[in-house]
């Protein structure tokens, strides 16, 4: 590893300092799962370390605040895919927290960290699309709130700028309820990272959201208000047309080593109906 | 404010200035305190091994993907490649080094080798601390929960099956 | 079955140190003053080296040298156990990616690390061939220069060697069924946890040097021979490896770092990163084309086999990959007419060295998915198809060769009734069974010294490397059981060669027949020593004494070891040393140099269904039955079988080098390649062993644990057919390429993909 300067900022007013100084020479440290491979392999040269973990301000912690999850942003993932409250009312966001690697991984992990972090194949965007989040962001003119579909911009880049870093992540409890869930694909059963992922959430007005990620440049949310998709009684055969136009914009790399995009277009469809049927079970199911 | 941005000049002079950052760090190993001065781009791995001498905890892929280098921090099992050393300041670790008592094995050791779940060795200390994180948090795992637990430990030598065992028989000898 | 004793499943010797982190593996080894080293190499598979500018990075602080080709004995010594073809460091040119170019060693890692990144590597890169087509077409650049090879008439092209193996009139034989196809088997890299590390440090006016290295004896050989020393001069300490699989048997890096530290005076370490042992050692690829015929009932007529073997840029040992394992490429089983074409092919890739198994896995793959073919045009059992023409105990299957040393027919049975081959299949289900096997070592040469000391305690000296199959328990068991001595009570000495005496090597599953024969033997002549001893203290003939099993039995009575050598020892004291060889001498004229002391022989059965949705194979019950002759420990043999059948899953299912069109890997490290983890595993995995000690080992035994990995991709593509109704011909079976082979199925002609569309499956599909 090249050698660099380490910070340990107390509060987000320095850590906003620190970053508002170095710019792009400082790189922010969490759980360090990408960042220390990025150190290593140098990828990623910074001057400047900041380690987020003494800055009280920034969680670990999940909180039910009125009608809204706030998750700090050193909260880990681990905790995430553990929290009866999430499990309650989020599942598919504790079903992507619960596969990010492995208990070590998960252990360090953070939700803010895998979104900045901004891997296309990210377990957790989907279902933050689907849940419809909110990123929290602190930075040199204060706080400001943004919907994680703007947040996510492109590979590995997001909407933060000079001086920002995310202080927590809302998701707003879903109203009406919903019944979602989270898939992947995979090339084994083991740890692996997701060639597909995808995440589907249906409500009792049959409104179909449906988030993937993997196949292009940042995942996607799409929804579809028919009511067909989240109709129990509809055949496979009746949906594929919605589930294809929902997936027009899908562009797998063709240089991938995970999977060819023929096979990861066609796994769109395949896992999306299974995702949004464990959603309908689990809306029935309360 | 002002403070503030006086003490982040002062840390910056002081840092860019100097080639290689340092720290001084305090961290419980084992169950005894150290203070040690480390370099903060060598990660707890690093340090564990070269700087403390405690060569159980193995290095491979250094990329967080085959759990030999999974250490206990605060009770987590966690790949001390990839956590830097500075933040681990604080922290309370036990390495394989830890597990036995007074030079007793523990009855998670014994299972291991009862169990035939030491082959080559090399992935055992990763495989012991993880399965000593599983039981601490679940003394009664089932066959999943293990697997599960211990997903992100590879063995080449394959040798899962006995390594499960042995672990759903410390369990039982520890309940 | 008491603690200790030959046939009881004792704790392994050498464990304690592994579960508490005390075990010293070769990075775990403190020297003092060492310095430590780094690689540098480029991001290409060939080039020619321009020029190599090491100014910058011997300006770094603590850099003590930068090592390149220049500052080697001229011209730069080459090595290798078949063909000395490797240089010590890359001369002029570098011919696979990865190939080191210069070394830095400096006081600390960051001073190595930060001074590699400055060596500054002028570099033209040259068009390579990484591919089998590529590599034989005659306008290919060629990978060795011919000057390498002289004499050799193949010397001009890329082809190594050539092998020719048969019998009988192929050509003139007449079957009512021939089945010929084509099957690929992927480049496989061996990912040991441990990767590979090398020490060397002067020694006086020799060295010594530590290494991971399965054969640390050819090791002192070479080291001795490049560095002009003679071999009492050469120490070699070999750690426990953590792992080697076959990757860790043959010298790489040793001779470089020999070099460093005999030119810096001090001890030099180097030790590789995870990624750069992924560039170091591969498993052989192949494309195999099988053309069988049988007859109407199922009886083969003839085997055609020509098995293309990729091997890397230097030959190391895989040029006998090659030859040893497609020579019983027919398989365990009586075929009239046979032809064996093999072909060692070079490329600018990784070298291809040994890997468990040994070549055979690749040809198995062909010939056994081949009969399963047959079996199936002609309307026949899988299970009797084997049955029918497997070779019979005693029965010479390659004709003139070591006959087939077990009752082969009752591993099939074992596999077969534990599989439930007869018993209903759930919907969507299919179950496969294949037979693999394997030549033991053809020669071989192990010495071993046991001492008896004053106490009664023992030390026994095995030149062997235990990297985890268990060697070390092994010959503390037959020590114990011979001696009478509990088992804490026996210690093992290995690794070590001033202390401990030759042994050839450690591969070909041969240490427990061949070292356990010489620890056997080294027994014995303390048993026949005792003897001698009780005949003078008892005044007895010493031909009315026998020793065993701990117990000297006099005309009598019968009296504990200890009574007799502690009264035949006297007021000196002193202990008792023995020593045991075990030869099995070169036969020239022999295609491999000699015949097998025995055969590995395996019958693995899955059951296993396919999502049709996505392609991914579950493995919902996975059996394996290997011939073992007797087993030592069982525990260990069991250990071993369920080891290599989960490492067999791994190329059958999930493992596979990738190269870019360049030649270079595209996935090195752990995220990209994909190994078996705990939830990869079958629903059900059973191992069993058939024990009938007819093997040339102690007590009966043969050697084990590579059966269980030869036949498990044919196995499971077997039952993937069976389930899915796909054919599949190259490996590993990923979801993608099944779920391609399932596209096409359904896409074929109209009666065919009627037949094989499915109702989606509900859920995904998982393991349990």
């Amino acid at each position: 590893m090249r050698p660099f300067v380490y910070a340990r900022p107390a509060t987000v007013a320095e850590a906003v300092g620190l970053l508002a100084i170095h710019g792009s020479e400082a790189r922010l440290l969490a759980g360090g799962t990408d960042l220390v491979i990025g150190l290593r392999d140098d990828s990623a040269r910074p001057r400047v370390v900041v380690d987020l973990k003494r800055i009280p301000e920034l969680g670990p912690g999940i909180r039910l605040v009125g009608d809204r999850l706030v998750i700090g942003a050193r909260t880990v993932m681990a905790d995430i895919a553990a929290d009866p409250v999430v499990r309650r009312h989020w599942i598919a966001l504790a079903e992507a927290a619960d596969v990010v690697g492995s208990v070590q991984i998960r252990n360090r992990a953070t939700l803010a960290g895998n979104i900045c972090h901004g891997s296309p194949a990210a377990d957790t965007a989907p279902p933050l699309l689907v849940y419809d989040a909110t990123v929290v962001v602190a930075g040199p003119d204060g706080t400001r709130r943004l919907a994680i579909d703007d947040f996510i911009v492109g590979p590995h880049r997001t909407a933060l700028g000079l001086g920002e870093l995310v202080t927590a992540i809302e998701l707003p409890v879903p109203e009406p309820p919903v019944g979602a869930a989270y898939t992947r694909l995979t090339r084994r059963h083991g740890t692996d990272l997701a060639s597909v992922t995808l995440c589907g959430s249906v409500d009792r007005a049959g409104v179909t959201r449906l988030a993937y990620g993997s196949v292009g440049p940042r995942a996607r949310l799409v929804i579809d208000r028919t009511g067909l998709l989240a109709d129990p009684t509809a055949d496979d055969a009746a949906k594929a047309p919605i589930l294809d136009a929902m997936f027009a914009e899908a562009s797998p790399s063709p240089r991938s080593m995970r999977a060819g995009p023929a096979y990861r277009l066609a796994m769109l469809r395949v896992l999306g109906a299974r995702a949004i049927r464990t959603a309908i079970e689990r809306l029935g199911e309360g | 404010m002002t403070d503030t941005l006086e003490r982040l000049d002062a840390i910056e002079a002081a840092a860019i200035d100097a080639p290689t950052d340092h720290l001084s760090i305090e961290v419980t190993v084992n169950g005894r305190r150290r203070r040690l001065d480390v370099a903060v781009h060598h990660t707890l791995l690093d340090v564990l091994r070269d700087d403390l001498g405690l060569t159980g905890t193995k290095e491979c892929c250094d990329v967080g993907e085959c759990g030999a280098c999974t250490v206990l921090v605060d009770g987590r099992a966690m790949n001390a490649c990839l956590i830097l050393a500075v933040e681990a300041d604080g922290a309370v670790v036990t390495t394989v080094e830890g597990l036995a008592d007074d030079g007793r094995l523990s009855a998670l050791q014994a299972a291991f080798l009862d169990a035939g779940a030491v082959q080559c060795g090399f992935c055992i200390p990763g495989q012991l601390m993880a399965a000593r994180a599983l039981l601490d948090r679940e003394p009664d795992p089932t066959v999943a929960d293990v697997h599960a637990a211990l997903a992100g430990n590879l063995c080449r030598c394959a040798g899962y099956e006995q390594i499960t065992e042995a672990v759903l028989a410390a369990a039982e000898a520890e309940r | 079955m008491s603690a200790g004793r030959v046939g009881s499943s004792s704790r392994r010797v050498g464990g304690v140190d592994r579960v508490t982190g005390r075990q010293t593996y070769v990075a775990d080894v403190r020297l003092d003053d060492v310095l430590e080293a780094r690689l540098v190499s480029l991001d290409c598979a060939r080039a020619r080296i321009v020029a190599i500018d090491t100014s910058e990075a011997r300006r770094v602080p603590g850099v003590r040298f930068v090592m390149t080709a220049a500052d080697l004995p001229q011209p730069v010594p080459r090595f290798g156990p078949q063909f000395q073809d490797r240089p010590v460091i890359a001369t002029g040119e570098t011919t696979y990616h990865g190939e080191p170019v210069a070394a830095v060693a400096a006081e600390t890692k960051d001073a190595a690390e930060a001074a590699a990144r400055l060596v500054r590597v002028e570099y033209e890169e040259l068009p390579a061939v990484s591919t089998l087509a590529a590599a034989l077409d005659p306008a290919a650049p060629l990978v060795q220069d011919p000057s390498l090879r002289p004499g050799d008439p193949l010397a001009t092209t890329n082809v190594l060697r050539e092998h020719r193996y048969g019998w009988g009139d192929v050509d003139a034989a007449t079957a009512d069924l021939v089945v010929e196809g084509s099957y690929a088997f992927p480049m496989i890299t061996h990912f040991a946890i441990e990767p590979h590390g090398f020490l060397a440090a002067p020694d006086g006016d020799g060295i010594v040097c530590w290494s991971s290295i399965q054969h640390p004896y050819l090791l002192q050989k070479m080291l001795a021979r490049i560095l002009g020393l003679p071999l009492a001069r050469v120490r070699v300490i070999a750690p426990d490896p953590g792992g080697g699989f076959g990757g860790k048997q043959n010298p790489k890096l040793e001779p470089l770092v020999a070099f460093m530290a005999l030119r810096l005076g001090r001890p030099v370490r180097l030790i590789l990163t995870l990624d750069q042992t992924f560039q170091a050692v591969r498993r052989t690829s192949t494309e195999v084309r099988v053309r069988s015929g049988f007859r109407r009932d199922g009886t083969l007529v003839f085997q055609d086999i020509a098995a293309d073997y990729l091997i890397g840029a230097y030959a190391d040992i895989a040029d006998r990959v090659v030859s040893k394992g497609s020579y019983p490429a027919c398989g365990p089983y009586r075929v009239p007419a046979a032809r064996i074409v093999a072909r060692a092919i070079l490329s600018n890739t990784t070298p291809a060295t040994a890997f468990r198994g040994f070549g055979n896995p690749q040809v198995n793959w062909a010939v056994e998915s081949t009969l399963d073919e047959g079996a199936r045009r002609l309307g026949l059992d899988p299970v009797e198809v084997r049955l029918r023409n497997l070779a019979r105990p005693g029965e010479a299957f390659i004709p003139g060769d070591t006959p087939a040393d077990g009752d082969w027919a009752e591993a099939v049975r074992r596999a077969a009734e534990r599989i439930g081959w007869r018993a209903p299949l759930p919907a969507g289900h299919g179950r496969g069974l294949a037979l693999g096997i394997k030549s033991g070592p053809t020669t071989g040469l192990s010495y071993s010294t046991v001492r008896l000391l004053a106490d009664g305690s023992v030390v026994v000296y095995a030149g062997t490397s235990d990297m985890g199959q268990g060697a070390r328990t092994v010959f503390a068991q037959i020590a114990a059981d011979e001696l009478g001595a509990p088992l804490e009570w026996v210690t093992v000495v290995m690794g070590d060669t001033a202390v401990v005496p030759y042994d050839q090597q450690t591969s070909a599953s041969r240490s427990t027949v061949l070292m356990g024969n010489a620890v056997l033997a080294a027994c014995r002549d303390v048993q026949s020593q005792l003897r001698s001893m009780a005949a003078r203290i008892h005044e007895v003939d010493p031909e009315a004494i026998a020793v065993e099993h701990g117990v000297v039995r006099l005309p009598d009575r019968e009296a504990p070891i200890l009574e007799v050598l502690k009264a035949g020892l006297g007021r000196l004291g002193g202990e008792l040393i023995g020593n045991g060889e075990s030869r099995k001498e070169d036969e020239p004229g022999h295609p491999l140099n000699g015949r097998p002391a025995f055969y590995e022989l395996n019958c693995t059965a899955v059951e296993a269904s396919v999502d049709p949705g996505t392609g991914e194979v579950t493995i919902h019950r996975h059996v394996t039955v290997s011939d073992v002759g007797r087993a030592i420990n069982p525990l260990q043999v069991r250990m071993q079988d369920e080891g290599a059948a989960i490492m067999g899953l791994g190329h059958t299912l999930m493992e596979h080098v990738i190269l870019d069109e360049t030649g270079r890997i595209r996935n090195l490290g752990a995220i990209d390649y994909r190994i078996p983890t705990s939830l990869d595993l079958p629903g059900e995995l059973v191992s069993d062993m058939v024990e009938n000690a007819d093997g040339p080992g102690p007590y009966g035994a043969k050697g084990m644990s590579e059966g269980a990995l030869l036949c498990v991709a044919p196995a499971v593509a077997a039952a993937v057919h069976q389930a899915a109704g796909v054919v599949i011909h190259d490996l590993p079976l990923a979801p993608e390429r099944v779920w391609q082979a399932l596209q096409e199925l359904r896409a074929g002609p109209p009666a065919e993909a009627e037949a094989a569309a499915e109702p989606e499956a509900v859920g995904a599909g998982g393991v349990r």
